[in-house]
């Protein structure tokens, strides 16, 4: 079957079988770094992309669902003020990850911010569980996110301001 | 790589690719063990091609390393899931599809499975060490114990999934892997491939927290990439999928521990008969160090005039089991502290009392070790601790709650429990790559310092550490300070980053090499480098092979309390608070300690509430289901550093929370529901029939 959506921006159409795996199609489509199909099972979160505004995992996602919708992954996403602002707060809360999850980390506080944004600790950890990570302290984490929002908010309403 | 990457920034696996890039894929046994081992040879699609050990062997490479290891299982199979070969071909998911279709024909033999009764031919270490006369005192005691403590085998969820990459980079094969050892990765890809070790440059990706389960298997993984892209004549990348990771790499070593102590009224020791089994599966190369530090730490904190210690390293048809974290002292820790809370309670004592007046003192020491020189400051520690956590308060109304509601019908099921433990930097092995060290700081012209450990490490805290104390010397600012990333070529014999070595071996040499760095500073011309170095001292400080010496050389102490809840209806238990009291010596970074600190207690958690991984079980997607502590339910961690000791030099502390979490777990899950279950993990429903049964 032949589908189209738009990815980063731009229209793709693209042929699928029934049983793809959308994060296998989007690998075919480009050189994607942040897309690697790690647990195939929805627990690593490093296959996150956004569909029509939603944070979802790839992997679990059969391609065809993409049809007709707009999709952004990290390598779409890095350009953003937004994404800016989350790296900011990590670096400043010492709790920059490491290049195996940093993507989908910055994809999750992402997409928490744009649902939440001035979320309190328990949104945080909820949030958290979106992405596996055996090394994160979840205090520095949590500052992390914290600092990010300031930082997103001040920018936003600075501009509403004016 | 360019010159200016840092080791904030190590690549990763998955991510990495060179011009024609072939990949490939493990075949793995079917069978748990099996003779006369065959690999068919199916028709493959133009492109793909089999790499079998007859093969290997044709071409004049080696299937053996350095160190002995097998890279391909030949005509023996010794355990379900052992390398028998590769499919090497452009698409991994084509090249996984074949592997997994590509079978092998043998004659099956009866695998040996049973260890806790095992037979010569299973054993692969021995150790026996005996003190005093503990026949004599066993027949005078009066109050005499003895029971059965079981740890299970724990899978540990690695960052990134176990790879190597093999390439050419001009006249040298770069190795890129995530091996907390790369002199080993390198010494190994060098026998395999008959080349000297100059040949080969092994080039660190991100490790993440990787607890010791990093330490001999990428060098095999290594072996694997590089034959092949030596026979491919292109690069060649291995990476496992998730689901191969957890199935088919080293996991925590299984044991069973069974104390015999003889003590008076008080709960003294007056002797203890030990037995210490570890199932290593299939084999481990570290063995001998996994038997000797479990020895080594099971009568480590606690005195007794006559010991009996046996301890067994059994070789079983499953994956090969070794260390996780505290190489083979967290069962110790384990099993002893679980009999002295068995021992409380026979004889109506809290667990904190029967410590207290067993734990080792100055001047005191087991197996005719140096007598210890100074107190431990264990009283201090459990002294804060206590304060910290309202201990006695709350042990006092729990075990009140218990005994007004046996079975716990009424809802709440709470326990505490307090433990004692310390990591130390001891030396092992006698071999000089195990344990040399070697750092080198460049000032360049920009005035840019950078450090190269040659040494592997995981751990941002123990880097922030290593920027800060050359900054601190150099009178620079921290931003001006790089770790390089970890790259072992034949100049550099470095010994794997374990223990506390990163905390207290290489920080001591990044201080020693930018102070001369310092002293050349302002009277040679831009860069300059100097270097550190140190092997450590042939005869050691502490000889864990015949318990001589100073057992306690580089040690940090720690105190661990939690407190944890059970669910009335589940049986799941959950930790609710933790607090750590540590003298880990002079803090450099405090926040970054505390931070790599919380990770390790969470990662200590979930091994205690996690799923034991059944290494004969038959459901390829447990790894799907681990149970681990959602972050919405993480407890509260306290921390707090003994203060006095700020002045003394920086000691290593990130496997404290594994050495004595699992133990305070237990003890408070025994006060918690009235019954000692003396293994662990446990699952909810394990616990709910042991409630029932109360
Ligand atoms: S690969 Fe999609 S969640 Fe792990
Ligand atoms: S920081 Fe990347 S996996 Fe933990």
């Amino acid at each position: 079957m032949t589908i189209d959506f738009v990815l980063n921006g731009k229209p793709q159409k693209t042929q699928i079988r029934s049983g793809d795996r959308l994060v296998y199609v989007l690998q075919k489509l480009g050189d994607f770094p942040s897309l690697i199909p790690d647990c195939l099972g929805g627990n690593c979160g490093r296959c996150l992309v956004f569909m029509d505004g939603r944070l979802i995992y790839s992997c679990l996602t059969p391609a065809f669902k993409a049809k007709g919708s707009s999709i952004v992954t990290y390598e779409g996403f890095s350009a953003t003020e937004d994404c800016k602002d989350i790296i900011y707060g990590l670096k400043q809360a010492s709790a920059f990850p490491c290049n195996f999850c940093r993507k989908a980390k910055i994809m999750m506080i992402a997409d928490l911010l744009k649902r939440i944004p001035l979320p309190e600790e328990t949104d945080i950890m909820e949030q958290m569980s979106i992405v596996s990570c055996p090394c994160t302290d979840p205090v520095s984490l949590a500052k992390a996110v914290l600092l990010s929002a300031e930082c997103r908010n001040k920018r936003k309403f600075k501009r509403a301001d004016k | 790589m360019t010159a200016k990457q840092t080791s904030e920034s190590l690549p990763i696996l998955s991510s990495l690719a060179f011009p024609d890039m072939l990949f490939a894929s493990i075949i793995r046994s079917r069978a748990a063990r099996a003779q006369n081992n065959l690999l068919n040879q199916p028709n493959l699609p133009a492109g793909y091609r089999i790499i079998a050990p007859s093969g290997i062997l044709a071409q004049g490479l080696s299937l053996v390393t350095a160190s002995g290891l097998s890279v391909f299982a030949d005509k023996e199979i010794s355990y379900q899931g052992e390398p028998l070969g590769l499919v090497v071909g452009p698409d991994p998911l084509l090249c996984d599809e074949l592997a997994q279709t590509t079978d092998s024909s043998f004659e099956a033999l009866e695998p040996d499975l049973g260890w806790e009764s095992f037979s010569s031919s299973q054993i692969a270490y021995r150790k026996t060490l005996v003190q005093g006369d503990p026949e004599k005192a066993f027949e005078k005691a009066a109050n005499v114990e003895k029971a059965v403590y079981h740890n299970g085998v724990f899978d540990h969820h690695y960052s990134e999934p176990m790879g190597a990459l093999a390439a050419w980079e001009y006249d040298k094969m770069a190795i890129y892997c995530a091996s907390q050892w790369p002199a080993h990765v390198r010494d190994s890809v060098a026998a395999v491939l008959k080349v000297p070790a100059a040949d080969i440059v092994v080039k660190v990706t991100e490790l993440g927290m990787a607890l010791d389960g990093r330490l001999w298997l990428p060098s095999l993984v290594a072996c694997q990439a590089a034959i092949a892209a030596r026979l491919c004549r292109r690069p060649v990348k291995i990476l496992f999928s998730r689901k191969e990771d957890y199935l088919y790499t080293s996991k925590q070593a299984r044991s069973a521990v069974t104390i015999k102590s003889a003590t008076d009224a008080n709960g003294q020791f007056l002797a203890l008969d030990i037995k210490i089994i570890l199932n290593i599966g299939a084999y481990n190369p570290m063995a001998e160090e996994l038997v000797n530090q479990a020895m080594s730490a099971i009568t480590g904190l606690y005195v007794c005039p006559s010991i009996r210690l046996e301890a067994y390293a059994v070789r079983t048809n499953i994956l090969p089991l070794g260390a996780l974290g505290s190489i083979g002292s967290s069962h110790a820790f384990f099993a002893i502290e679980a009999h002295i809370n068995h021992l409380a309670s026979l004889i109506q004592k809290t667990p904190a009392e029967i410590k207290a007046v067993n734990i080792i003192s100055k001047g005191h020491s087991n197996f005719g070790a140096e007598p210890l020189e100074s107190e431990i400051p264990f009283l201090r520690i459990s002294r804060k601790l206590e304060q910290l956590s309202d201990y006695r308060r709350k042990y006092a109304s729990y075990e009140l709650v218990k005994k007004r509601d046996p079975g716990c019908r009424e809802g709440i099921v709470r326990g505490i429990a307090l433990t004692l433990g310390y990591q130390t930097d001891q030396s092992f092995f006698e071999s000089p790559s195990m344990n040399t060290y070697i750092v080198e700081v460049t000032l360049d012209r920009n005035l840019a310092l950078s450090i190269d450990t040659h040494g592997a490490v995981g751990s941002e805290a123990l880097r922030a550490m290593w920027k800060t104390t050359a900054a601190g010397v150099l009178s620079m600012s921290e931003n001006d300070v790089h770790i390089l990333p970890p790259v072992c070529n034949s100049a550099i014999q470095c010994g794997p980053m374990t223990l506390s070595r990163g905390a207290t071996i290489i920080n001591s040499l990044v201080e020693r090499a930018s102070r001369a760095l310092q002293k050349k500073r302002f009277r040679e011309t831009l860069p300059i480098t100097s270097r550190a170095q140190i092997r450590l001292p042939h005869r050691l400080a502490w000889d864990s092979r015949s318990l001589r010496g100073q057992p306690f050389s580089g040690a940090s102490w720690c105190g661990t309390a939690i407190e944890i809840e059970i669910d009335p209806l589940t049986g799941e238990p959950s930790p609710l608070s933790v607090w750590m009291v540590i003298d880990a010596g002079r803090i450099i970074v405090y926040d970054r300690a505390i931070a790599s600190l919380r990770a390790s207690i969470l990662n200590a958690l979930n091994l205690c509430i996690g799923d034991e991984f059944d290494p004969e079980g038959s459901s390829d997607d447990r790894y799907l289901y681990q149970r681990q502590i959602k972050p919405s339910s993480y407890p509260a961690i306290n921390i707090e550093f003994l203060e006095s000791e700020k002045a003394s030099r920086p000691r290593g502390l990130g496997e404290l929370p594994f050495v004595t979490l699992p133990a305070a777990f237990y003890s408070a899950l025994t006060q918690a529901i009235g019954v000692e279950p003396r293994q662990l993990p446990l699952r909810g429903s394990e616990i709910l029939r042991l409630l029932e049964a109360e």
